[in-house]
C-alpha cells in the first residue's frame, strides 16, 4: 500500500498568557491510499489540532511547529508558504467539520458554494462548474439538485446540510479528505445515513479519510485502522479489529469500557477517573498514568515507547515491557480479547499467544 | 402499581397555533412516572422531547392538556407560596454546560440562588456549608466555590449544573441531554454520579437523550417519541428485546456499536411513516401489547404485533 500522507515527530505548542501549552507532543503517523484513519480521543487530546496542523488552519500568530513534519506529495506541509498551501487546501486536502449549521456561508446559494472550490483551483467555466456542482448535489443525494442548487443554507435540514459540505469538500476529488467529528451533531438515523454516503463516496473517487472522533461506535463502523490519542500523543495505533479485540493501552482499556453495553445489564458503568492532564505542565511520565490503575512506578518517571504488538499494532505502555508484571484488563476488555487470534485470552490456543 | 409521581394526560402543546406556520411540536401524548424512577423520553431532534420536558416544568404553557405532579395540576394558577414549592420540587439538569451558568457568578452564588430564593439557608455560615457539601456531594471540593465556571472543564460544569439543581432538595429533576455534550469518559463518570444521587436520595428522573445505549443504560422505562407523538413505551430491557413499532426498530438499528465485526454485517432498517398505510378508518391508538408495553398501532397491526412478541424467557 502506498504512503499518502506521513506526520513525523510532529510537535506544535500554542503560546497563551497562561505559557506555553504543548498541544501535540511527539505524534507519528501514516495514511495509506484509499484507507480509513479513525483518530479517537476525548476533548483536548490534540486530535483536532493534529488534523488542523495538516491543513495549517492554526493561527501562525499564535501556534508554533516545534518540531518534526509532514509530508505531502515531497512537500513538508510545515514549512510551505502560505501561497503554495493555499493550492493544496481544499484541492488536495479537504475538511468536513462538525457542525453543518456553522460551516456555509447563509448569504450564499449552497449551488455558488460547492463551485468556488471549482472556479478556484480549476480552470473550468461556469458554466461546466455548475453542472459539476449539480453532479456533485445528485452524488451526495439532494433530489431535485437543478431547483436545489440555487436554494440557500436555512433552506436545507442538518443532514442535507452535511451532506452539501461533504459535496463541497469532494468538489475537486481530494486524495485526502478529514472529517472532524462530522456526525457528532447529528441524529443517530442520519448520522447512519452520513456514514454510509461517505463510505460509499470512498468507494467511488478511492479517496484517504482521516476521520475525528469520540464515538467508538462510529469508529467501529467507519475505521480501517485507528488512532488512540491522549494528551497530546498517540497512545496506541492499529487495525480497528486489534483495537478493538485487543486492545493494549489502559486508556483504550478505558474508553471501550465506559461504553454501556447494549445487551448486558452492568450495575455500575466503568467511569476513567479524574480529567485529562493540563497541558501547559504535561507530566513527567506517561500522561494517563494518574488517571489509571494500571500504572507502574516508571510510568511516573519516564514516558514509555511504543511497543511493538504485531507489524501494524503499537501501544505506548510500560505494560508490554518484557520485563512489567503480566496485569488482568477489565472483564469486558478480556471478554473482547477472548474473539481475537493472537492475543494471550484467545480462547482456542487456552490463553498462549 | 408503584405511587404515581408524575402524570402526564393527552398534552398537547402547539407553537403558532392557528396560523398556518403551526408546528405541533408534542400531539397528545401521556404517560406517568413513578417514584424513584427513571423515565427515558428519546428521539430524533424536532420530535418533542425537549419541548415535552420544559412544558413539565411549565416553561411553556401547555396548548391543552394537563400535567400532574403529586396529584396537582402543574399549569394551575398558584399563589406565590405554591408556586415557590412547585418549583423547589421539580428542578432541570440542561444540555449545555457552557451556556446553564452565568459566566458572571461565582459557583457559590450560583448554587446557592435556589437556597436563597427559598430562604433554606438562615445565615451566612449555613449557606456556605450548604453549598459546600452539596460540591462534596458530585465530586468537586470546597476550593471550587470561589471560581468562576470558565475555570471548569465540561464534566465539571455538569457536576455544578447538577450541583445547583440539588441544592433545592427536589423530588423530580429533569434532565435535558445531560451528557451530549460531554466526552465518552466523562459521560460515564456523570451517568454514574445522577444513579448515586438517585440511590440516596430517592431522586425521581426524566431522561431526556437521542443516545439510546446511555438511556438503556439508565432507564428503568423508556418512551420513544416521533414527531410529537409518542410511539411505543415499554421497561427498558423489554423495549431493547422486542421493539414493536417501525420508528424504534429503525432507531435500534442506526446505533453503531463498537464492535467492528458486528458493524460489518449491521443493516440498517429505514423508516418511512406511509409504509403503516392506516386506512381513513382505521383507528389508531396507543395500545397495551404486553403488560407494560405501549405501541401507537392500529387494529390490524395491534394483532400482528401479539403475534410476534416473545415474551420474556424465566
Amino acid at each position: 500500500m502506498s504512503k499518502i500522507l506521513q506526520v513525523k515527530d510532529l510537535e506544535l505548542s500554542f503560546h497563551t498568557f497562561a505559557g506555553e501549552v504543548k498541544a501535540i507532543r511527539g505524534v507519528n503517523f501514516d495514511l495509506n491510499k484509499g484507507e480509513t484513519l479513525a483518530i479517537v480521543g476525548e476533548s483536548g487530546s490534540g486530535k483536532s489540532v493534529t488534523t488542523k496542523s495538516i491543513m495549517r488552519l492554526l493561527p501562525e500568530s499564535s501556534s508554533e511547529f516545534k518540531n518534526g513534519e509532514i509530508l505531502f506529495d515531497g512537500k513538508d506541509l510545515t514549512k510551505l508558504p502560505e501561497r503554495e498551501m493555499q493550492k493544496i487546501r481544499g484541492k488536495d486536502i479537504s475538511m468536513i467539520f462538525q457542525d453543518p449549521m456553522t460551516s456555509l456561508n447563509p448569504t450564499m446559494t449552497i449551488g455558488k458554494q460547492i463551485m468556488e472550490p471549482i472556479l478556484k483551483h480549476q480552470k473550468v467555466s461556469k458554466a461546466k462548474a455548475r453542472k459539476v456542482a449539480i453532479e456533485l448535489l445528485n452524488m451526495v443525494g439532494i433530489p431535485n439538485a437543478e431547483n436545489r442548487y440555487k436554494m440557500y443554507p436555512h433552506q436545507f435540514s442538518g443532514g442535507q446540510r452535511q451532506r452539501i459540505v461533504i459535496a463541497t469538500a469532494l468538489a475537486c476529488n481530494p486524495q485526502i479528505l478529514i472529517a472532524d467529528e462530522p456526525t457528532t451533531a447529528l441524529d443517530v438515523t442520519i448520522q447512519a445515513q452520513i456514514l454510509e454516503l461517505m463510505k460509499d463516496i470512498q468507494k467511488k473517487i478511492d479517496t484517504s479519510i482521516i476521520f475525528i472522533t469520540h464515538d467508538l461506535g462510529v469508529v467501529a463502523n467507519v475505521a480501517d485502522r485507528v488512532a488512540v490519542m491522549y494528551g497530546g500523543m498517540i497512545v496506541e495505533i492499529g487495525t480497528v479489529d486489534e483495537i478493538f479485540y485487543n486492545p493494549q493501552h489502559p486508556y483504550t482499556w478505558g474508553l471501550l469500557s465506559s461504553m454501556p453495553s447494549m445487551d448486558v445489564n452492568e450495575e455500575k458503568l466503568y467511569a476513567i477517573p479524574g480529567t485529562p492532564p493540563d497541558l501547559l505542565n504535561p507530566p513527567k511520565g506517561d500522561a494517563f498514568a494518574l488517571r489509571s490503575e494500571y500504572a507502574l512506578k516508571i510510568d511516573m518517571e519516564q514516558p514509555p515507547p511504543f511497543f511493538r504488538v504485531s507489524d501494524t499494532h503499537y501501544a505506548a505502555t510500560w505494560l508490554l515491557h518484557p520485563q512489567a508484571p503480566q496485569v488482568e484488563p477489565p472483564s469486558g476488555i478480556i471478554e473482547r480479547m477472548r474473539t481475537f487470534p493472537g492475543s494471550r485470552y484467545y480462547e482456542a490456543t487456552g490463553g498462549r499467544a | 402499581m408503584s405511587d404515581v409521581l408524575l402524570e402526564v394526560k393527552n398534552l398537547k402543546q402547539y407553537f403558532n397555533e392557528g396560523k398556518p406556520s403551526e408546528v405541533r411540536a408534542i400531539d397528545d401524548i401521556s404517560f406517568s412516572i413513578n417514584r424513584g424512577e427513571t423515565f427515558g423520553l428519546v428521539g430524533e431532534s424536532g420530535c418533542g422531547k425537549s419541548t415535552t420536558g420544559r412544558t413539565i416544568i411549565r416553561l411553556y404553557d401547555a396548548t391543552d392538556g394537563e400535567v400532574l405532579f403529586n396529584g396537582i395540576n402543574v399549569q394551575d394558577k398558584k399563589s406565590k407560596a405554591g408556586n415557590k414549592d412547585f418549583n423547589r420540587k421539580m428542578q432541570m439538569i440542561f444540555q449545555d454546560p457552557y451556556a446553564s451558568l452565568n459566566p458572571r457568578m461565582k459557583v457559590m452564588d450560583i448554587i446557592a440562588e435556589g437556597i436563597d430564593n427559598n430562604g433554606l439557608a438562615k445565615s451566612k455560615k449555613e449557606r456556605k456549608e450548604k453549598v459546600i457539601s452539596l460540591l462534596e456531594t458530585v465530586g468537586l471540593n470546597r476550593e471550587h466555590a470561589e471560581r468562576y465556571p470558565h475555570e471548569f472543564s465540561g464534566g465539571q460544569r455538569q457536576r455544578i449544573g447538577i450541583a445547583r439543581a440539588l441544592a433545592v432538595d427536589p423530588e423530580f429533576i429533569i434532565a435535558d441531554e445531560p451528557i451530549s455534550a460531554l466526552d465518552v469518559s466523562i459521560q460515564a463518570q456523570v451517568v454514574n454520579l445522577l444513579k448515586d444521587l438517585q440511590e440516596e436520595r430517592g431522586l425521581t428522573y426524566l431522561f431526556i437523550a437521542h443516545d439510546l445505549s446511555m438511556v438503556k443504560y439508565i432507564s428503568d422505562r423508556i418512551g420513544v417519541m416521533y414527531f410529537g407523538k409518542l410511539v411505543e413505551m415499554a421497561p427498558a430491557d423489554e423495549l431493547y428485546r422486542n421493539p414493536m413499532h417501525a420508528y424504534t426498530k429503525s432507531l435500534l438499528s442506526a446505533i453503531p456499536l463498537p464492535d467492528p465485526i458486528y458493524e460489518r454485517s449491521r443493516v440498517r432498517t429505514p423508516y418511512n411513516p406511509k409504509d403503516h398505510n392506516y386506512g381513513s378508518d382505521e383507528h389508531v391508538e396507543f395500545r397495551e401489547i404486553a403488560p407494560e408495553h405501549f405501541v401507537l398501532c392500529s387494529d390490524k397491526e395491534f394483532e400482528e404485533m401479539k403475534k410476534n412478541h416473545v415474551p420474556k424467557e424465566s
